[in-house]
């Protein structure tokens, strides 16, 4: 077996109750690695076309990669595979927390569940017995992931739903202590298996090529991280809410439902206000993980975890709501019934246009701009699936089916659009357009190196914008493969560049230099050497193969040719790469006539890739990545 | 590109956070300005008897007007007109 893996796939079928243990496949860990590439090669390989993603036949995957199970700094993330019931294509989320941990401890690189079972069930995995447990949970059932969590207590690991995902709301996620796989809907396909929560123990130590390497190498990192503008400093202050006050000036924030960039109550929903005025003294982190950008606050009495970025934005400045209070009740509670924020803050700002328009109608009167009345109780029913919030359960996509308002329901193939409005961030448009699992952020970060990070190339040209998300989208796929926080890209840019006065000509002068680089730029990411950055170093240290940024671009854009030939066989087409019309025809600057310019970019995204005018991929790039092997 | 009214214009002027804490507001006004540097100018002088340093507290800011760097227009030159928005803006990271 190689280095990094614990061998063995775990199979358990809900519907018999009956499981299998295998030997992890080698080949597909060489290709995929493990985590999302892994599991989207089951997922691809091991089911049939058109499956119902609410159905038994539809896989549940679990999947870890060789970064787990060891003290690398941001490495314990897990990720999940599914057909996504939101999108109808490839489903997937990553999380921290402490899940992945537990299932290496186990000696299980990859869960895969399939069925349905007969009632409410949970899983105990016993990895140094070998053993699985099915456990009647129905006294669980209805409970909230916080209690769900608590009552199984903390000897051991766990994934859970809430009553977001029992009741198959297309948002719901899955979650490991405070932390959530939240998009795409994988919690709803674990509730329509009737399957409330994995708990998973063991003692299994990671087997790695060259510990004392990895060990020296990861104390290194973890001094480089501490000392990074970034790592070690804005995030560490402020968590991903200090970028709030950026995209707010950089007129990204969304606002009103995407109408707006900019939102005049941002400052007090942001990263720093909070850790001035709500913070409770705790600082959060993934096991391992020096960022601590999780952070503590009170919601009625109770210290809980504190919005994210997405969630401030998608809950506050959205909802034009600048109470940081509400939007931290919000997400406590969005956290607790188990559902993603993003989703659900998209939902509800398309759902106040739809009131405003007069599509549909709120007898509560809840559901207006600007005003917190009713949020919580809508929440509650969109979990419960009651009333109105039966309709907001289902999305953005479904309700502009049902109600209208398809030019502003904000969402990409049925995923809703995270918080970076993209006609201040072409690259990002591009990324949002393309990512096969649809409307997301964290499938590239392209936002970070055209508009929000330390580099001010132009975001609003066509310069690099078809050239950056092929890279940043590749990178992605394998960096959620290892299994990696995504967050550890941020680092990639160095301290020395932060450093830098942004309206110096020496400034200028690299973010230009960056801009103009296009083909350059991707050929430079090609380049198979020896690695260079520590993940590259701790996969080679780990597993005793040579990575580099040439291997991982060819790896990530093998799973992510995989993930499209999924969504193809779905019946996604070239026309779900679009972006909602608003975005493309509402101009939000004063020197833009129209929206983002995806239609010149999306055919020069698509040569890149390798790809022909339809966006399918050619038989010479298939062969060329090995992705029909 | 906006053209600077001859009498100069009326601008709202946006802060970053610690600019904001340094000074007590989050943003305020400026009349009669022509250009980005009358901004960078005039808001140096509120700083002036011990709100902070404002070399300090922009070291690491970029500027941008309605959302778009400077570095993107006529840098300190750029030209203001009546209701733009002048941003002090830092690099971050979100998630």
């Amino acid at each position: 077996m190689i280095n990094g893996y614990a061998g063995r796939i775990l199979e358990i079928d809900l519907t018999t109750e009956r499981v299998e243990w295998k030997p992890l496949d080698e080949d597909i860990a060489r290709l995929y690695i493990g985590g999302k590439g892994y599991g989207t090669r089951l997922l691809y390989d091991r089911t049939e076309a058109g499956i119902d993603p609410l159905g038994p036949d539809n896989l549940l995957i679990f999947a870890t990669g060789p970064l787990n199970g060891s003290v690398a700094p941001q490495s314990n993330r897990f990720a999940v595979v599914c057909k996504s019931p939101l999108t109808g294509g490839i489903g997937n989320a990553t999380c921290g927390g402490s899940f992945a941990l537990g299932l290496k401890k186990a000696g299980v690189d990859v869960v895969v569940v399939r069925g349905r079972a007969k009632r409410p069930l949970r899983l105990e995995i016993d990895g140094d017995a070998s053993e699985v447990n099915f456990v009647d949970a129905t006294d669980l059932w209805g409970k909230g992931t916080y209690e769900t969590q608590a009552i199984l207590g903390k000897k051991r690991y766990h994934a859970v739903i809430g009553p977001a995902g029992e009741n198959q709301v297309l948002y719901a996620g899955i979650v490991s202590n405070e932390r959530i796989a939240g998009r795409t809907g994988v919690g709803a396909v674990m509730g329509s298996k009737q399957l409330k929560a994995v708990s998973v123990w063991g003692s299994r130590k990671l087997d790695m090529e060259d510990p004392d390497k990895f060990k020296a190498y990861t104390k290194e990192v973890r001094r480089i991280f501490k000392d990074h503008p970034v790592l070690g400093e804005s995030m560490k202050r402020f968590g991903t809410g200090g970028i709030v006050n950026t995209t707010n000036a950089r007129n990204i924030l969304p606002t009103r439902n995407f109408k707006y960039g900019h939102f005049d109550g941002a400052m007090k929903i942001s990263g720093e206000w909070i850790e001035d005025h709500e913070l409770k003294g705790v600082k959060t982190s993934c096991i391992h993980c020096p960022v601590t950008c999780g952070r503590d606050v009170e919601v009625d009495g109770k210290v809980v975890k504190g919005p994210e970025y997405e969630t401030l934005a998608l809950l506050g400045s959205n909802l034009e709501i600048g109470d940081i209070k509400k939007v931290s009740e919000w997400n406590y509670l969005a956290d607790d019934l188990g559902m993603d924020t993003i989703s659900l803050g998209a939902t509800l700002g398309f759902a106040m246009e739809l009131v405003e328009t007069g599509a549909i109608q709120n007898a509560d009167g809840a559901l207006r701009f600007g005003d917190p009345a009713g949020i919580s109780e809508m929440i509650r029913d969109i979990a419960h699936r009651r009333g109105l919030g039966n309709e907001l359960a289902n999305g953005t996509r479904r309700m502009s089916e049902k109600f209208g308002g398809a030019a502003f329901a904000p969402h990409v193939k049925g995923l809703e659009l995270s918080a970076y409005d993209p006609r201040g961030s072409f690259a990002q448009g591009v990324e949002y357009a393309t990512t096969n699992r649809g409307g997301c952020h964290v499938q590239g970060a392209s936002m970070y190196l055209e508009s929000t990070g330390p580099l001010t190339i132009n975001p609003q040209n066509l310069k690099l914008k078809a050239d950056l998300p092929i890279v940043q989208q590749n990178l992605a796929c394998a960096i959620n493969s290892m299994v990696l926080c995504i967050f550890t890209t941020y680092g990639i840019v160095p301290k020395a560049i932060h450093a830098m006065n942004p309206n110096s000509w020496q400034h200028k002068a690299l973010s230009l230099a960056l801009e103009n680089s296009g083909p350059v730029f991707r050929w430079a990411q090609s380049i198979k050497g020896s690695p260079m950055l520590w993940f590259e170093k701790w996969l080679t240290y780990i597993t005793g193969q040579k990575f580099s940024s040439g291997h991982l671009q060819e790896i990530g854009g093998r799973i992510f040719n995989l993930e499209r030939m999924y969504n193809l066989r779905e019946g996604l087409t070239g026309a779900d790469d679009t972006l909602p019309d608003r975005i493309l025809y509402e101009p939000t600057f004063e020197h833009m006539k129209s929206g983002h310019p995806l239609d010149q970019l999306l055919p020069l995204y698509y040569k890149k890739r390798g790809w022909d005018a339809q966006g399918i991929p050619t038989a010479r790039t298939l062969e060329r990545l090995k992705v029909l092997h | 590109m906006a053209t600077a009214a001859p009498s100069g214009a009326r601008v709202q002027v946006q802060l970053t956070y610690d600019m904001s804490k340094a000074l007590g507001v989050e943003r305020f006004e400026l009349d009669g300005v022509t250009t980005v540097a009358d901004v960078v100018r005039l808001a140096q002088q509120r700083f002036e008897g011990g709100a902070g340093s404002f070399e300090e507290l922009t070291s690491r800011a970029a500027v941008a007007v309605n959302g778009v760097l400077t570095s993107h227009r006529r840098g300190m030159r750029t030209a203001l007109r009546d209701g733009d928005t002048v941003s002090f803006v830092k690099a971050a990271a979100g998630g």
